[in-house]
């Protein structure tokens, strides 16, 4: 747990040692942040789905929360770009829990934008399935082996990628946001 | 290895399949969900669910909103519980923010998420026996859920869209000021008295509504044992909330997470036994008996003092991400929050129970009856605004 950011907990925290056991149980998989009852471990993009069969038949994590993307870039259409330089990326993150004491871990992988593929959990975990057409379509993410890859909400025939960064929100583009009824400057920050 | 005989049975049994069509605009669908259903005969081979047709969008608008715009966006993604959407949120940018709501704040949310939990529950109990040719308990339990609604409504100024949570507690009523403690305004009056009344008379339409259900043959014969669903392929697909309890899972985030007073409270999990369309109806019942004694409770112990804390006007969380869950009507509600240090989110990702007790639909349909398909996708209790987000 080299690189673990203990965010102003003590090691002898109740989740400080159960990401110990997550880094031990799964074995290539990090915690990189340890909060509010939520364990984030790294897992390397081919280690994917072992990380995931481990916590689920080795650890107990047998509720699947949920899967989803975040784009990674610094050249945003929407909203506000990120403070520093981030890498290029598409993390993809998947929490799972258990059903008895409320454990849960979030894991997430790096997947680089020129070869946007990940292996399917969707053997693993039966609720994956949609979690990831959702993140197909939204992301432009391959999930490979998964069973109908295909789109979840948008209509047939839909083009791009709408939470992709740069994909802009159409309806911030016809008329900006605040409206013209809010003309002052929001105020500043002051505590 | 196909013997004869067997084929010839086959060949001579075949019936052509067809397709049935279901929805997006049908009355059962609380909403427009399609079902492409495949089916032989009287037999349904496989179901396709089609949705999407309410996706709004919610995680896109959410990047290009401040924190405080969107508690107004979120309790319009489930309407039907929409206070209890709006607190893990307000919860998960609490922390980030290092912020602690004061007590009294916190029991006020309490008891408006357990009249969500009560609202949301009837309309269910109300509309699932209607879906299987019950009519009378949809107005036994459409008449108490307005009195929920009114409560409500009174403290928050809406029966569905509340929007009256704040970062840092809850929104002050008119002239009250942020921090009063010498006259607290926050609560209307006559709050407390008309919620013990609405209370009594939530818990006996309970005992009203379990015997026009458990004395019915017709309804028992439509749910008992149809629809059964295991507790592990409830948990890889996700399923929460009572759907999940009424396969025998003794499971609730309001034990194991701290996102409100729940500890302060005694509660009964009620759990099932089979998993069935019976099961996942009972299980509200119980619940909608332990939220009214949980407000009970509250309304006796509510602390006093301020309602929000001290925070800045403009909200900026700190640069770093946290996952807040929790037990909202429907099942396990959450948002993944990812913060760049503006005023709002980078990326927020929004859980939704629906969604993923839909997604099991077509692994619980598969080889069932026609007539069975309304029973058991009723007997989920979603809204497609939770689907589609």
């Amino acid at each position: 747990m080299s690189d673990a950011q203990s965010e102003s907990l003590s090691p002898h925290d109740d989740l400080f040692v159960y990401a110990e056991h997550v880094y031990d149980v799964v074995g290539f998989a990090d915690p990189v942040a340890v909060r509010n009852r939520t364990v984030k471990a790294f897992v390397k993009r081919d280690r994917w789905v072992d990380a995931l069969q481990k916590a689920k038949n080795d650890l107990g994590l047998v509720f699947f929360s949920w899967l989803s993307a975040i784009d990674w870039t610094n050249d945003v259409q929407v909203g506000d770009p990120p403070v520093g330089h981030v890498k290029e990326r598409f993390e993809v993150l998947a929490t799972v829990a258990d059903i008895t004491e409320g454990r849960r871990v979030t894991f997430t992988t790096d997947v680089p934008k020129d070869d946007a593929r990940i292996d399917s959990l969707s053997k693993v975990y039966g609720g994956a399935n949609w979690f990831e057409r959702g993140a197909f379509e939204m992301f432009g993410i391959e999930f490979v082996g998964h069973p109908s890859l295909r789109k979840l909400y948008l209509p047939e025939g839909f083009e791009g990628n709408p939470m992709l960064k740069s994909f802009p929100l159409l309806s911030r583009e016809i008329r900006p946001w605040p409206g013209s009824v809010d003309v002052e400057p929001m105020p500043e920050a002051s505590s | 290895m196909m013997h004869l005989a067997d084929a010839a049975i086959s060949l001579e049994l075949e019936t052509p399949e067809m397709t049935l069509n279901v929805g997006p605009q049908h009355p059962s669908t609380h909403g427009v969900l399609r079902l492409k259903a495949r089916i032989d005969g009287e037999r349904i081979v496989e179901v396709d669910p089609v949705i999407g047709y309410m996706h709004r969008g919610y995680e896109k608008l959410a990047e290009v909103r401040t924190y405080p715009q969107i508690i107004a966006l979120l309790n319009r993604i489930d309407w039907v519980s929409g206070y209890a959407n709006e607190i893990p949120f307000v919860v998960a940018a609490e922390r980030l923010m290092e912020v602690e709501p004061p007590p009294r704040a916190q029991y006020i949310r309490l008891i408006l998420t357990e009249m969500a939990r009560i609202a949301s529950h009837f309309l269910f109990m109300a509309s699932y026996p209607m879906e299987l040719g019950a009519a009378s308990p949809f107005f036994f339990a459409f008449r108490e859920r307005e009195r929920v609604l009114d409560l409500i409504e009174s403290v928050t100024g809406g029966r569905f869209h509340p929007n009256f949570n704040r970062i840092g507690g809850v929104k002050p009523a008119a002239g009250a000021g942020a921090t009063t403690k010498t006259v607290i305004q926050d609560l209307p009056a006559g709050f407390y008295a008309e919620t013990r009344i609405a209370m009594d008379k939530v818990l006996a339409v309970c005992d009203e509504l379990e015997d026009l259900i458990v004395g019915n043959e017709i309804l028992l014969a439509r749910t008992k044992g149809v629809g059964v669903m295991s507790a592990e392929l409830a948990a890889s697909y996700g399923v929460s909330g009572p759907n999940l309890r009424a396969s025998g899972v003794e499971f609730d985030l309001r034990r194991t997470e701290d996102y409100l007073p729940y500890d302060d409270f005694d509660f009964w999990v009620p759990t099932g036994e089979n998993g069935d369309c019976y099961d996942r109806y009972v299980m509200r019942v119980h619940e909608i008996r332990e939220s009214c004694k949980m407000i009970l409770a509250a309304i006796d112990g509510i602390p006093s003092g301020p309602i929000i804390a001290k925070v800045p006007k403009v909200i900026k969380l700190p640069k770093g991400e946290i996952y807040m869950r929790a037990e909202s009507p429907k099942g396990e509600v959450g948002y993944y929050l990812v913060s760049e240090g503006g005023t709002g989110p980078y990326r927020l990702v929004v859980r939704t129970a629906s969604f993923s007790n839909v997604s099991v639909l077509p692994v619980l349909l598969e080889g069932v009856l026609i007539p069975d398909l309304i029973a058991i996708f009723g007997s989920f209790d979603f809204v497609l605004g939770d689907v589609d987000r």
